[in-house]
């Protein structure tokens, strides 16, 4: 990494996380639902930040958590600066620095229309076509096409050093990133044009017809015509789409970004993350860092017994029997921390000689307090 | 008695209305934030409701090119198709998928057979038809419409419930509000039809029902009061929150209160029990003071998978209570 590297390269997964933090362009944060994957993608991006990054942390989740995670408004138009009270209190200082953003899919798209369309009544037309209107929300792969697309934005842009992304829990949650094999109607320019009769060769056009009278006999020539003015009006947006969807592609192929799969103790949270390790890494050539074992006890390996904080001193009645009774729930505990320290030697031996995996404590009150995201890293 | 064992209802007994309603419902929608159990309660309503002699069908919705079945696992099987698949008497499983639903269509309302079979044999049309916008989710919809429609010989419905293992909280809400968003794009023909015929069933309290599955955790909390908020905007009927995975808690007031200096105290094992203990509390408090709804309460079982399943199930079984 250059003479101006300090010290020995990492070796610790704390410290390979950290490096990661410090250095990297791009962290993708992969997982099912319910891990903490949101929490986790704050807490690397605050790292960074107290690192004195430029830091921007997006999540794609519909669920809206982050906003709530980072005390930032629910749906900004663009990103937002994390409040600085909050920024002080978790010890980050110039030039660090942290925005959030709670990617809106229809926002994107309405950027990229403005930024593609030639004319303003051009931009006019294609913000109030009626198809668009009502069903922009939905639309085959927006989410996923919206993602590439902010990610271009703000990668292009240089505002920021490093950009955490926090993926949807779907198992579709990497499907931008292998777009054109797939049915996606902002990503395959084959699929588009069905819609436009009279182009292409012999086979093409004798799908386009059929295509025309499925959806006149279907939903009725005047919605079929519509249809087609949709696509139409929409064919350079969708082009561009396919361009930064392949500029995407080869950047996240960079050394400089990197893919933490997120995961807790439970099973089928399991299941899903070496199905995404899977996908990343033999699929799709990508790189993957390696795993966070989130929500666990793995790292509670030095706890002492219920009694031990007690000392000599007096213990009133209650405190006595509230001890007994929390004898049992302790035993679990230990149990449980045991199983999670054999579970974080298995991803370790997974994650293999380049990769890591670092165990991150259960934080009980649900993450609204920064504090709780500065603890779990520092 | 001993069914009941394994849950605790709400005073006035307001989960018992969710099991009632179980031996009445024809289409049960299993929705919630990503983690908290869905595919686990779908799958012991399923049986509890297949054993007290409904027959159920078992439904997850599909996505493309799906590694494997979360729904599958809990009966042992790794990848589900779109036909039923016979697990226990009475209670089959298959995926909701969206090509499924856009054959079953066509053939209905194509006036050519010609047509429908060209239609169908075109790989470039099927990927057309889930790439244009909603129809994916249209083809979901269609598919699990004509599920709650087949009739056996003796004229019989084949499913007398079907339960749909939702996608996380943000997808339910895409999906439960498709109907009315192609209605306002649609508005006439045979598509049309369908909706209206397949938005009745779906909004009948009597017929329909979504229950959110939370956890007493404050994300999920959150999360779950806003899908409330979202699926009344989409008109589904909400039939009841199931809270999963409750902490036992053996403190009383007292003794919580003496515990809380000695855990602030140093780091020791049970802390973490006792701060979840805590943390329960509150999030149900939130809870329960937020909703107006029927709350079944499944405790936090150390089971897993298939135990897990017939620890949970008697608590849903929908037989009339002995009062």
């Amino acid at each position: 990494m250059g003479e101006q590297a300090s010290g020995d390269p990492p070796t610790t997964a704390r410290q390979r996380l950290g490096a990661l933090v410090r250095e990297q362009a791009a962290i993708v944060c992969c997982g099912a639902g319910g891990v903490g994957k949101t929490t986790v993608s704050a807490a690397l991006a605050l790292a960074a930040a107290r690192a004195g990054r430029r830091v921007l942390v997006v999540t794609i989740d519909p669920s809206r958590r982050l906003a709530e995670t980072l005390g930032v408004e629910r749906n900004p138009p663009e990103p937002m600066p994390v409040p600085a009270a909050l920024l002080e209190r978790a010890g980050v200082q110039p030039p660090g620095s942290l925005e959030a953003w709670m990617l809106d899919p229809a926002r994107v798209t309405e950027i990229v229309i403005r930024a593609e369309a030639s004319t303003p009544g051009e931009v006019r037309d294609l913000l109030h076509n009626r198809i668009y209107r009502h069903v922009s929300t939905m639309i085959a792969g927006l989410q996923e096409y919206a993602a590439v697309e902010a990610l271009h934005m703000f990668l292009t842009e240089g505002r920021y050093d490093l950009v955490v992304l926090d993926t949807p829990p779907s198992r579709n949650a990497l499907q931008f990133l292998e777009a054109p094999t797939r049915a996606n109607l902002f990503l395959d320019g084959r699929v588009f044009q069905l819609f436009i009769p009279g182009e292409g060769g012999v086979i093409r056009r004798a799908t386009a017809k059929l295509v025309g009278k499925v959806l006149d006999t279907t939903i009725g020539e005047t919605q079929r015509v519509e249809l087609q003015d949709f696509f139409k009006q929409f064919s350079g947006v969708l082009a561009r789409a396919r361009r930064h969807a392949v500029e995407i592609r080869d950047f996240f192929a960079l050394p400089e970004v990197s893919f933490l799969m997120v995961t807790s103790p439970a099973k089928e949270a399991l299941t899903e993350a070496f199905h995404f390790q899977k996908k990343t890494q033999d699929e799709l050539g990508l790189r993957v860092a390696g795993y966070i074992l989130n929500r666990s006890l793995a790292a509670a390996g030095d706890l002492g017994s219920p009694a031990a904080p007690l000392g000599g001193s007096e213990l009133s009645e209650a405190q006595l029997q509230g001890l007994k009774k929390l004898r049992p729930l302790a035993e679990v505990q230990q149990a449980q921390a045991g199983r999670d320290r054999e579970l974080l030697d298995e991803l370790i031996e997974r994650a293999g000689a380049d990769g890591f995996a670092l165990a991150l404590p259960y934080l009980t009150g649900g993450v609204s307090d920064i504090a709780a995201l500065v603890s779990m890293l520092s | 008695m001993g069914s009941d064992a394994s849950h605790q209802h709400t005073p006035g007994g307001s989960g018992r209305s969710m099991r009632h309603r179980l031996r009445m419902l024809r289409l049960l929608l299993i929705t919630g934030k990503g983690g908290v159990g869905r595919t686990t309660m779908a799958a012991a309503t399923g049986i509890a409701a297949a054993r007290a002699g409904r027959r159920v069908l078992l439904t997850e919705v599909g996505e493309p090119e799906a590694g494997h079945s979360h729904l599958g696992q809990q009966f042992g099987h790794e990848q589900l198709t779109a036909r039923p698949l016979e697990v226990e008497p009475r209670l089959a499983i298959c995926t909701l998928s969206a090509t499924e639903g856009h054959e079953a269509f066509l053939r209905a309302v194509l006036p050519v057979p010609a047509l429908a079979r060209a239609a169908l044999r075109s790989k470039a049309i099927r990927k057309f038809l889930n790439a244009v916008p909603s129809f994916h989710e249209m083809g979901i919809f269609y598919h699990m419409l004509s599920l709650l429609r087949q009739r056996r010989d003796d004229g019989h419905l084949e499913h007398d419930l079907l339960i749909v293992d939702m996608p996380a909280s943000g997808h339910t809400l895409a999906l439960t509000g498709l109907p009315m968003t192609l209605l306002r794009l649609i508005p006439e023909g045979p598509i049309t039809r369908e909706l209206l015929e397949g938005m009745a069933l779906v909004h009948d309290p009597l017929l329909t029902a979504a229950w959110v599955v939370t956890l007493p955790e404050a994300l999920p909390v959150s999360e779950c009061l806003e899908l409330i908020h979202g699926l009344a905007e989409t008109q589904v009927p909400v039939g009841g929150v199931v809270l999963n995975r409750l902490p036992d808690d053996p403190f009383t007031e007292e003794e919580r209160a003496a515990l809380l200096p000695l855990m602030e105290a140093a780091p020791v094992f049970g802390k973490l029990a006792f701060e979840r203990i805590l943390a329960t509390r509150r999030a149900l408090r939130r809870l329960t003071s937020a909703i107006d709804l029927p709350l079944t309460v499944v405790r936090d079982f150390s089971s897993q998978a298939n135990a897990l399943l017939e620890d949970i199930a008697p608590g849903f079984v929908p037989r009339p209570e002995a009062e």
